[in-house]
């Protein structure tokens, strides 16, 4: 491809530069679309309709006069020409952006639990951990659901810490990310890292009072008014199916525990207590996609290229037409010559017109 | 008045718009052709409404964005970008058939959209990685070059059938010349907007994922689907090819389309199988 875009550019560069014949005899036997055309009125006048007709199907037309004989050149859409040049440079930039990408490019994930932070990325296809170079802290996640239980969008609010002092804040989404350093942090994935502030309601039946304990795993509390000891064992997040449930504890000093199985918003006995599980918090841990690709902006430039140089070889034309005109002893004789490189059937619809419009009185 | 019960009205304007078309065309008649139009206009126009009732009722419904977000959404604009192209390109070609043809294809898009079982018509929350504005203008500019690229298509099965019958004096389809320069004019309009297709889906991926490029299997169809296309072209330009040949290879170029389109999401999956 190479070979062949350069091999034409010497012959596009040609073409793109002024025309040199413009007033040459010779092109009206060599061109690729050629009229001849008699008329019945004088120079002048044929002079003054030509330029005008010339200038609304082309452009402004050149003149000079020479002896008897006047000669006309007109041209438009020159670099349209380099449309061709455009598009096959832009595909070596893309492709050129692409491989530096491809070399020296990496992305991976790095996942961090919120309030937590990291500075090691896994690259993916298992190529291990990779250093940063600096510190990413997400200080907050939040998701929110469609009423169909569909995540509809989270965010992790993160800074970027260099030597453990704050350099940056942002939020990020998903479609929209934050670039530090040539890194590219995308919002990916998320998911329930831990679960803490177990909160449950003990009632008491005898006295019928009611405390609510807000817990850790594996906490220790004394219950308020009886001689027992509470803590929470163990949480699975959905127990045999049944929703959330903690491993509850009841603790009598000096005689053998007792465990029961407390599921999310029942209410269970142990002894002559009630309880209920009524909520807990869940942390997240935020998945960001890493990347550092190289080249983008190669690719991105190479992009916009190929588009223009689409517009200047698709939607316009390079067009020229020579237009001779001579006395002769009954009017004038009027040769035209024209080249296009591409539409040419619209143009000879066009030219047609033209050569009507320039006999008619 | 629902979305889905104009779109149902709008697929037997289509339907009543590629007949009228064809009857101008076989009895050479010009004020059945000027109805044909209208019909087409209506329908284009009724279209647009129902799209933008859908827009505004998943506001409504709490969930708000621009239609273009699953199967059903993504058919029924395919068959709208084919009129809007036919309307903006096709028209002065001044030929019924390429009416007829523009209409057909409409038709059977939404006959299809409207009784396949596994289309869900429901508006549907989208899911983040969606919601972004590259989606907008990636799945329009995609859209409008498989218009571009089906009415291509037709002009070429048209030529192939003129060529096949060519000693056949009933033969009353438009000249070879101009089904070839209609193909080709279309392909040139459509490259270009595939080209921006896949531009702007690279930098949406981008944004979202944080690279441009994947080899998702999408991705990899669109970008097979460019190279036929860009082989069409250089075929024409360069070797100066035309005829059957020619048809042929925009004929392949469109089953590469529909594959990009349907048979990546049927066969194989990815990142795009929500469409
Ligand atoms: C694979 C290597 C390629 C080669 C060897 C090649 C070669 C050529 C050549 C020799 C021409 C003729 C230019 C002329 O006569 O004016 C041409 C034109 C063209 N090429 Fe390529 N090309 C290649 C890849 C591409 C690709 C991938 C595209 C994708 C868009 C492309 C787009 C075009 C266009 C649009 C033209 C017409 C330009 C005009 O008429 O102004 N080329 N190519």
């Amino acid at each position: 491809m190479i070979a062949c875009t350069a091999k034409q550019i010497p012959r596009i560069i040609k073409l793109t530069l002024p025309e040199k014949n413009k007033f040459s005899d010779s092109i009206f036997g060599s061109s690729q679309i050629k009229k001849n055309v008699q008329c019945h009125k004088s120079l002048s006048d044929l002079e003054e309709k030509a330029a005008s007709l010339l200038k609304s199907l082309v452009s402004m037309p050149v003149q000079v006069r020479k002896d008897d004989k006047s000669y006309f050149f007109s041209e438009k859409g020159r670099y349209s020409r380099m449309g061709f040049i455009f598009i096959h440079l832009s595909i070596l930039l893309i492709l050129g952006g692409g491989l530096i990408g491809a070399i020296w490019g990496f992305d991976g994930q790095m996942n961090i639990v919120e309030g937590k932070s990291g500075d090691t990325m896994f690259l993916y296809g298992g190529e291990g951990p990779r250093k940063l170079g600096f510190e990413v802290r997400c200080d907050k996640f939040k998701v929110d659901f469609y009423k169909t239980g569909q995540p509809k969008e989270y965010k992790s609010d993160l800074t970027i810490l260099e030597n453990g002092k704050k350099v940056l804040s942002k939020a990020i989404r998903v479609n929209h990310p934050l670039i530090y350093k040539g890194f590219k942090l995308c919002q990916g994935t998320y998911g329930i890292a831990g679960t803490d502030n177990f909160q449950i309601v003990v009632k008491n039946k005898k006295t019928g009072k009611e405390t609510v304990l807000t817990l850790n795993l594996m906490e220790k509390t004394s219950l308020p008014d009886s001689k027992f000891l509470f803590a929470i064992a163990k949480f699975m997040p959905n127990y045999q199916n049944h929703g959330p449930a903690v491993l509850g504890v009841l603790i009598e000093p000096e005689k053998a525990h007792e465990m029961l199985w407390l599921f999310k918003g029942h209410n269970q006995q142990m002894k002559d207590l009630s309880f209920i599980f009524k909520d807990f918090d869940s942390r997240y841990y935020t998945g960001i996609q890493v990347s550092r690709s190289h080249g983008v902006n190669i690719v991105w430039a190479g992009c916009i290229l190929l588009l223009v140089g689409f517009v200047l070889s698709l939607f316009f034309t390079h067009t020229k037409v020579w237009l001779r005109i001579s006395e002769r002893k009954d009017g004038c004789e009027v040769k035209i010559a024209a080249s296009v490189n591409r539409n040419r059937k619209d143009f000879e619809e066009k030219l047609e017109k033209l050569v009507i419009r320039l006999q008619a009185e | 008045m629902s979305d889905t019960f104009i779109i149902s009205i709008v697929t037997f304007i289509y339907f009543a718009a590629a007949f009228s078309y064809l009857i101008s065309f076989v009895f050479r008649k010009k004020p059945v052709a000027f109805i044909a139009l209208a019909l087409t206009v209506l329908g284009i126009i009724a279209q647009t409404s129902a799209f933008i009732i859908r827009w505004i009722h998943s506001y409504k419904l709490g969930i708000g964005h621009i239609p273009l977000a699953n199967f059903y959404e993504s058919v029924t604009f395919f068959s709208w970008s084919i009129i809007f192209i036919y309307l903006v390109m096709g028209v002065r070609y001044k030929n019924s058939l390429i009416g007829a043809l523009a209409n057909l294809f409409a038709f059977i898009l939404l006959a299809y959209a409207s009784l396949s079982g596994d289309m869900s018509s429901q508006i549907q929350p989208l899911v983040p990685a969606l919601q972004s504005n590259w989606l907008t203008i990636h799945v329009i500019s995609c859209f409008l070059g498989y218009a571009c690229f089906a009415i291509s298509f037709g002009t070429s099965v048209l030529y192939l059938i003129r060529q096949r019958f060519k000693k056949n004096p009933v033969n009353f389809l438009p000249e070879p010349e101009f089904l070839d320069e209609v193909t080709y004019k279309m392909i040139s309009i459509g490259f270009v907007l595939l080209t921006l297709g896949i531009i702007t889906g690279a930098a949406w991926a981008d944004h979202a994922w944080g690279r441009y490029w994947g080899w998702d299997p999408k991705e990899t169809w669109s970008l097979i689907t460019w190279l036929i296309y860009a082989a069409f072209l250089h075929a024409r330009l360069v070797r100066g090819w035309k005829g059957t040949k020619m048809s042929l290879l925009s004929i392949f170029g469109f089953l590469a389309v529909v594959f990009t389109y349907l048979g990546v999401n049927y066969v194989l999956s990815g990142l795009h199988s929500y469409l």
